[in-house]
């Protein structure tokens, strides 16, 4: 169940299969190779001059990485409207079950684990998008590396938190 | 493209992560500690997808509109594997990778705020710190202005 009003998933095959379908798309229609953590940059350099977010990379595509990460803010409304309605809330699974913080330390857990995630994508040079699923699927060495050493770093990282600090 | 284009395959792209569980800290964790195989079914769905599809439309080489495709590698260097283990451990806190921090913000997930909030302050750290990393890691020189991109 999601934690989305307790929705049942969709089947993999049929998540996956649509993910790679859009991803196709994106290229076929678009000629935009798909990936999101590249986006962060581009939002970073609406506010900050460094020569970093100066480059040709970020300036060429300010024009289609924006308004697709607004996409995706709005496919999850959509989803969120369309299976029960849309409402803020905090209910983390189990996290809550586990550590049951609140409002205001989740929030510093999030941002603590989102520097990480702004700092290591831009660092790896890509995320599950783009180094896991195009990178991969292009067969980059890049990709392969990064996308090996971010799962292996997930499941130590969520080991440790779970298994040893949260006694699961 | 019109942006309205992009608009509409980043709010497709958001329902299936919202739908599927990849936008779900559950689901995630589930993932990390080897319990739920439903994320791993669905990367390796999507691969098995794209690979075959990116294929044949580099053999192709032409995009719907006529246009030479382009598609670039990403460059090679240390940073690959030392920014994939910080994404790991980022990933595993917030038990969200980068689409499904916004993704999460649309749902009405409140925390998700905090994640992007840290996101974007840890990509403007990496920014303003590039050309002091860029000789040790061995970080591609930068390409500045607008190209013929």
């Amino acid at each position: 169940m999601l934690i989305l009003h307790d929705l049942t998933p969709l089947p993999w095959w049929l998540a996956g299969a649509s993910i790679g379908a859009i991803t196709l798309l994106l290229l076929w229609v678009t000629n935009q190779r798909l990936g999101i953590s590249t986006g962060f940059e581009n939002l970073c350099a609406l506010a900050i001059r460094a020569p970093y977010f100066q480059r040709s990379e970020i300036l060429n595509s300010q024009g289609w990485r924006l308004p697709f990460l607004g996409g995706l803010v709005l496919g999850g409304a959509l989803s969120a409207v369309t299976s029960g309605g849309w409402q803020p809330f905090w209910a983390m699974g189990i996290f809550d079950t586990t550590f049951g913080w609140g409002p205001a330390g989740k929030l510093a857990w999030m941002f603590v684990g989102g520097a990480f995630i702004g700092f290591g994508t831009r660092l790896a040079g890509g995320c599950t998008s783009g180094h896991g699923i195009f990178g991969i699927s292009n067969l980059e060495r890049a990709s392969i590396e990064s996308t090996l050493a971010f799962m292996a770093a997930g499941i130590v990282a969520t080991n440790l938190i779970y298994r040893v600090w949260g006694g699961l | 493209m019109a942006p309205w284009v992009y608009v509409v395959f980043g709010t497709a792209f958001g329902w299936v992560l919202s739908r599927s569980g990849a936008a779900d800290y559950n689901f995630v964790q589930g993932m990390f500690l080897l319990d739920n195989v439903q994320l791993y079914g669905i990367i390796g769905t999507a691969v098995a997808v794209t690979a075959p599809g990116l294929w044949l439309l580099k053999r192709a080489g032409r995009t719907a509109t006529g246009q030479p495709l382009r598609v670039t590698p990403k460059p090679r260097h240390p940073g690959n594997v030392l920014g994939g283990v910080l994404f790991g451990i980022g990933w595993s806190i917030t038990g969200m990778c980068p689409g499904p921090i916004l993704v999460n913000i649309g749902e009405g997930k409140v925390y998700a705020l905090g994640a992007l909030a840290g996101a974007l302050v840890g990509a403007s750290l990496f920014g303003v710190l590039y050309e002091r990393l860029r000789a040790p890691l061995h970080l591609p020189k930068l390409e500045l202005g607008i190209g013929d991109g």
